[in-house]
């Protein structure tokens, strides 16, 4: 009954709000309406967007010494998700036979406990870097924690079911992946799609202004 | 002639039937012919496969190598004895040793408590607090208390599992918990040799053996003679603390890391003793964490808040860290008790008084 539960309904439930939620935060930020701009346009905003949305990844030097531990801690927990995501082994599987039907070459082993142990010390490092510093913990809301921990919790029932072999330690990871879905859309796990939008409106706000931001 | 009846005849075959079945069958030995006098030691009816598996048991103590197509460590032995008297020593020994030090360790830290109590600031709180480890340091404590209070409760349950686990929820679901702490326990175990170098490289400035610090130790933290023996930033039992977490706990990693990559040719010797090593070596660990823990939180009052908050009071600092405390107070690092409610977020009670005035007007 619960195997059905998770691997039925609840998936799709989770898929639907996921989807949904997600189109339709994007779509009210990019359908939003904006006072117009009537500043004197001093330089094209277009490519002023596209730059900023990549330059972002690298910090400016002058800050770049004081967010030591986010930048690599971040970078560290990102990248090592992502290709936890998109190229561990049961994931790559899962993803063709149930919702792409093609798959791609996962990764090997090794590079998938790097991954993981990339991805669990850069979330611990992050979460606890909210947490003693000062400003951090001032600005933090109760949904970046809980954020926290529930991806927390998702990577660690997976890591929990590697072997494969019990069917409720593989129940346990989707049913967590699936409370991770359907909190996606109302939390700050919008920032994976929403880090886009941002960062071009602000490169776009700046750049018409002749602001290299 | 008188000729028997039927039922006579089937009577007397079904008791002779009876008497065939109930009778115990015969020894072969009365099929043996009779000893020969060419070869009074008869004739040997032994399976002659006994003597081979007597040799695949090694039952006789001898490490016997076959041929196999496999190459690697060991592959010539089919059945290796030593695995099944390391597995009943492991299961026996190590797991009793493991559970009476761990209980009593526990049981003597309740006792200290009991008899003992919490022990409070001398002079209570001065509401001034001053800074006493970086963000980035309790960042790496914590980085490294999370990572092993996970090794520690998914190494107990490999451990212990069998004895206290299994009779409470039965086998279906202690092999959840069992392959569960074990996959978990292998991913985490390189995070904590990361943690343990992060701990390494900020803490060791600290750590370095200082004057006063053989007083301190000759003293044994003022329990011996009158009056706090001087302390620095760390007194001498902190830093032999954080010198056996060093330590032990590169031990612990090397020692998993062989068990955990059984695919570099360390043979069964070898893992036997890297598993004892890892044992004894968390075991340690694991009964100074509790000690460690306790004297953080329950066991002396204010401790605790230099890892939450990154201060602590200043007259905790002064009973605690007197040498320490002097420098700070000197250089002026000190806060008020508003300030420091401010960087924390809160109100102070400065600014609450001068609200609940306005209010009042």
């Amino acid at each position: 009954m619960i195997e059905y539960l998770i691997d039925g309904p609840l998936w799709h439930l989770s898929l639907a709000v996921f989807g949904i939620g997600v189109v339709w935060k994007l779509g009210s930020i990019v359908f939003a309406s904006r006072r117009q701009d009537l500043s004197v346009a001093r330089a094209a905003a277009g490519p002023a967007a596209f730059k900023t949305v990549f330059s972002r990844f690298i910090p400016h030097k002058e800050i770049s010494s004081q967010i030591v531990i986010p930048l690599v801690a971040g970078y560290m927990f990102h990248l090592g998700l992502f290709a936890l995501l998109f190229f561990a082994v049961p994931h790559v599987s899962f993803l063709e036979q149930n919702l792409l039907g093609f798959g791609w070459t996962p990764m090997p082993h090794w590079a998938f406990i790097v991954s993981a142990q990339l991805a669990f010390l850069g979330l611990i490092i992050l979460w606890l870097r909210r947490m003693t510093n000062p400003v951090s913990r001032l600005i933090s809301t109760l949904d970046d924690h809980v954020v926290a921990i529930l991806t927390f919790v998702v990577m660690l029932t997976g890591c929990f079911a590697l072997l494969e072999g019990a069917t409720a330690l593989r129940l346990l990871h989707r049913f967590t992946v699936e409370l991770w879905l359907i909190y996606f859309p109302f939390s700050a796990l919008m920032h994976t799609f929403t880090f886009i939008p941002s960062r071009a409106f602000t490169g776009a706000w700046f750049g018409r202004r002749g602001i290299d931001a | 002639m008188h000729r028997p009846t039927p039922f006579f005849l089937r009577l007397v075959t079904i008791l002779l039937l009876a008497v065939a079945i109930l009778l115990p069958p015969t020894s072969g030995a009365s099929n043996i012919p009779p000893k020969s006098p060419d070869y009074p030691q008869g004739v040997s009816s032994i399976n002659p496969g006994s003597d081979l598996w007597r040799e695949v048991r090694q039952r006789d103590g001898l490490i016997v190598d076959g041929i196999s197509q496999v190459k690697g460590v060991e592959t010539g032995v089919l059945i290796n004895v030593r695995g099944d008297q390391w597995a009943r020593f492991r299961i026996n020994e190590v797991t009793k040793t493991v559970s009476y030090a761990l209980v009593g360790v526990f049981g003597i830290l309740v006792l200290v408590f009991v008899l003992r109590g919490k022990v409070g600031i001398k002079g209570g709180r001065s509401g001034r607090v001053v800074r006493r480890f970086t963000d980035y340091e309790r960042i790496v404590h914590w980085t490294l208390t999370i990572v092993f209070l996970f090794l520690a409760i998914t190494g107990l349950i490999l451990l212990l599992g069998r004895p206290l686990l299994l009779p409470l929820f039965g086998k279906e679901v202690f092999a959840l918990f069992a392959s569960a702490s074990k996959e978990g326990h292998n991913l985490f175990g390189p995070l904590f040799l990361v943690s343990l170098l992060m701990m390494l490289f900020s803490f060791t400035r600290h750590n370095i053996y200082e004057k006063g610090d053989l007083g301190w130790l000759l003293k044994l933290g003022g329990l011996i003679g009158d009056g706090h023996p001087s302390v620095g930033f760390f007194n001498m039992g902190e830093k032999f603390w954080y010198w056996i977490v060093i330590l032990i706990g590169l031990v612990v990693s090397i020692s998993g890391l062989i068990l955990v990559s059984p695919n570099f040719g360390q043979g069964r010797v070898i893992m036997e003793i890297s598993h004892l090593v890892h044992v004894i070596g968390a075991l340690v660990l694991m009964l100074g964490s509790l000690g460690h823990m306790y004297m953080g939180t329950i066991g002396i009052e204010g401790a605790l808040q230099g890892m939450t908050s990154g201060y602590v009071d200043t007259n905790w600092a002064d009973a605690h860290h007197d040498r320490w405390s002097r420098e700070c107070q000197q250089k002026g690092l000190t806060l008020s008790a508003d300030e420091f409610a401010r960087l924390r977020g809160e109100t102070p009670a400065a600014d609450a008084e001068v609200a609940a005035q306005e209010r009042a007007k």
